[in-house]
């Protein structure tokens, strides 16, 4: 008969309130079962009742390690209901902000990540110290170091201050530096290594069924990513590569987000040395704002955790139904099929190595 | 492109057999006279997707399951069953989001009754 | 899918009367008695001036935290502890999962009806003396989700709370001080209204 381990909604890993309730046999899962709902508060409901441009501090509370995408999915889709253009340069400064969000983003997974497996807290200090520069940098572009809400229809609140592009270039020349010292510290541990390799294979067959998407689906083999299949912004006139690995480990995973980190360093130092001089404000917010032109839309973005799909029914100056397609909520979902046949322990890594918001699982 | 709930089975697995094998989202729409369930589907190898829409009446609101030809549509169709009162036919679709939720009422319907006295500008 | 979880069997009960049921069993009428006594005596020694000051000296500069971030302030909380604003420095560290090490409970983020049970059950097994700190606006007051349906506005419509900091989120320098505040507030510099 097996046991049944309820890992309760308080844990300590660092992904928010989940419950998970596993069915082992001695040390091994046999069967497991997600709890979510814990921080369910309707969020698509929430934004039936306010004006368009009411609603992104909403939007960014979906997935707080990354708010500004989350923020720029929604202002995409209502700028694509109203019929609005985004002006030139406010596309490459948007560009370069939803970079460095990224950059910001993986950081954070790699510290929680070696939080999680127990390696406590020297990883975590150093990629919080690192991310926290990060946030310096964004507080000069936007004014905030979270939930910026810097977005405006056609453009941005503030533009670039004119010593940036020295601040950021000095920073990704320390960066790249750091990801050395990071995969040193990592990848030269036995333990972790044993803990990463072979652990939670997950087949490009399995992914595609699975419906998982963003970092995990090309850590399978699978190449997708949305800045390739449906450009937006500039990304089809700077030069970036997709990065796949076709293990499907564990280990796949976290060498994925880390290539990631150093293919949006080359992005921002490319947008920042073509980007042209113009302005870059966006329309100020009013509350009757101009009316929406097309009925539905439908918008991808690609956030650090995967694809955001948000689907939009407009009323002329608020939303009829907006349904928000989250990374995390198919990135749960397969946690199940992936956990079976592995030890308790392993649950951990895998959950890490996953990288779920659960503000965003329970919208 | 619309069909009808009864060929959803079936050609949600013609479509995965003609290569359109990712599961993007399931949805719906209500429109207080009737509502629109929504299947977002997408070809991986180019990249192109594809809506199936279903309109269902409100008061006979069911749809078969897709869950044998995608493993995706697992939590889609309880989120959908749980907050538009949607029933699904072809398996057991328990709570996932509101597991200890008293209220009767499936909470994304427009006739749900919610305390937001909030009022937009132009009085609604 | 496996069969549901029972919410009414034993071990989902209350944790007080699990630990009275245990507590009952184990102690017996005649063990009883010097442990009454002695802590009257503890109890008598604590309140007389220079211990008393003593105890309060060491009660206000050792506080371990719950981590308990349900939501975005959480980040915020990380960063309160990671090195730039450092938390340990004034004697806040460990932050442990477990309640039955703690002495604050840091609500970080937004608290939905789901998960009050759960919230009463942690404050439950905290010992005594225990403080609450509600961080962030959602924890204050309800915060952005003011009109949602499955949300408590307030996390002092379930608890008890010491110290309300303001802000969504509110910076990681904006939870140092409120660390003073309450740490000021034990030390029985403020009074407690």
């Amino acid at each position: 008969m097996p046991t049944r381990i309820n890992i309760g909604p308080v844990h300590p890993s660092t992904h928010g309130v989940l419950r998970l309730v596993a069915d082992v046999e001695g040390d091994t899962i046999t069967n497991l079962e997600p709890h979510i709902g814990f921080l369910h508060r309707g969020v698509e409901k929430l934004v039936e009742t306010r004006m368009y441009m009411q609603s992104p501090p909403y939007m960014e509370k979906l997935d707080y390690v990354a708010p500004l995408a989350m923020d720029d999915a929604y202002v995409a889709t209502v700028e694509a209901a109203l019929g609005i253009e985004v002006k030139e340069r406010a596309m490459y400064v948007r560009l370069i902000q939803l970079e460095l969000q990224r950059i910001a983003s993986h950081l954070f997974f790699t510290g929680a990540l070696c939080n999680d497996m127990g390696l406590m807290f020297t990883m975590f200090m150093w990629c919080f110290e690192d991310r926290d520069r990060v946030l310096d940098l964004l507080a000069q572009t936007t004014g905030q170091r979270m939930f910026y809400v810097s977005m405006r229809l056609g453009g941005v609140t503030l533009d670039l201050p004119p010593d940036f592009a020295d601040n950021c270039n000095e920073f990704l020349d320390y960066m790249e530096k750091r990801l050395g010292a990071y995969e040193n510290f990592m990848e030269k541990n036995p333990v972790f290594m044993e803990r990463m390799k072979g652990v939670g294979v997950l087949t490009s067959q399995e992914a595609k069924d699975l419906g998982v998407t963003g970092p995990v689906l090309r850590a399978s083999g699978v190449p997708y990513d949305v800045r390739k299949a449906k450009p937006y912004y500039v990304y089809d006139k700077l030069h970036f590569e997709v990065q796949t690995d076709n293990r499907g480990d564990n280990l796949a995973r976290y060498r994925v987000r880390i290539m990631e980190i150093r293919e949006s360093a080359r992005l921002i130092r490319e947008a920042l040395r073509q980007i042209p001089e113009g302005d870059a404000k966006g329309m100020p917010v009013k509350l009757i704002g101009p009316a929406a032109k097309n009925r539905t839309v439908t918008v991808s973005r690609e956030c650090p955790r995967g694809e955001a799909m948000m689907y939009m029914v407009a009323d002329p100056q608020k939303p009829y139904r907006l349904s928000i397609r989250s990374p995390n909520f198919v990135n749960l979902s397969a946690l199940p099929h992936m956990a079976k046949g592995h030890r308790l322990g392993d649950l951990f890594a895998i959950m890490g190595t996953l990288d779920l918001v659960m503000a965003c699982v329970d919208r | 492109m619309k069909i009808d709930r009864n060929e959803l089975m079936h050609i949600v697995r013609s479509m995965k057999g003609a290569g359109y094998d990712y599961l993007v989202k399931i949805t719906a729409v209500d429109y207080e006279r009737s509502m629109t369930a929504i299947y977002f589907l997408r070809e991986m190898k180019s990249g192109k997707d594809e809506t199936l829409e279903i309109e269902l009446d409100p008061r006979d609101a069911w749809l078969p399951t897709v869950i044998d030809t995608f493993p995706a549509a697992d939590w889609y169709e309880r989120e959908l069953s749980e907050m538009f009162g949607i029933q699904i036919r072809g398996r057991i679709a328990k709570r996932l989001l509101l597991e200890k939720w008293d209220g009767t009422e499936p909470p994304f319907r427009k006739s749900f009754k919610w305390n937001s006295d909030y009022k937009t500008a132009d009085g609604e | 899918m496996s069969d549901e979880i029972d919410h009414d069997s034993p071990e989902f009960l209350n944790a007080r009367r699990e630990m009275d049921l245990l507590v009952a069993g184990s102690v017996s009428e005649k063990q009883a008695k010097p442990n009454v006594v002695f802590a009257k005596f503890a109890d008598l020694i604590k309140s007389m001036p220079p211990t008393k000051d003593a105890v309060r000296w060491s009660r206000k500069n050792s506080l371990w935290p719950l981590q308990f971030g349900l939501a975005c302030c959480a980040i915020e909380l990380m960063d309160f502890g990671a090195a730039r604003v450092d938390a340990e420095r004034k004697g806040y560290l460990l932050f442990r999962a477990t309640p039955r090490q703690c002495d604050v409970m840091l609500v970080a983020g937004w608290v939905t009806k789901s998960m009050v049970p759960e919230i009463k059950r942690l404050y439950e097994q905290m010992a005594e003396p225990r403080y609450v700190i509600a961080f962030g606006e959602c924890a204050t007051c309800g915060g952005p989700w003011w009109e949602s349906y499955n949300i408590v506005r307030g996390i002092d419509q379930v608890l008890p709370v010491d110290v309300y900091v303001a802000g969504c989120p509110p910076r990681p320098e904006n939870l140092f001080a409120a660390l003073i505040k309450l740490q000021n507030k034990l030390g029985g510099e403020i009074e407690d209204r």
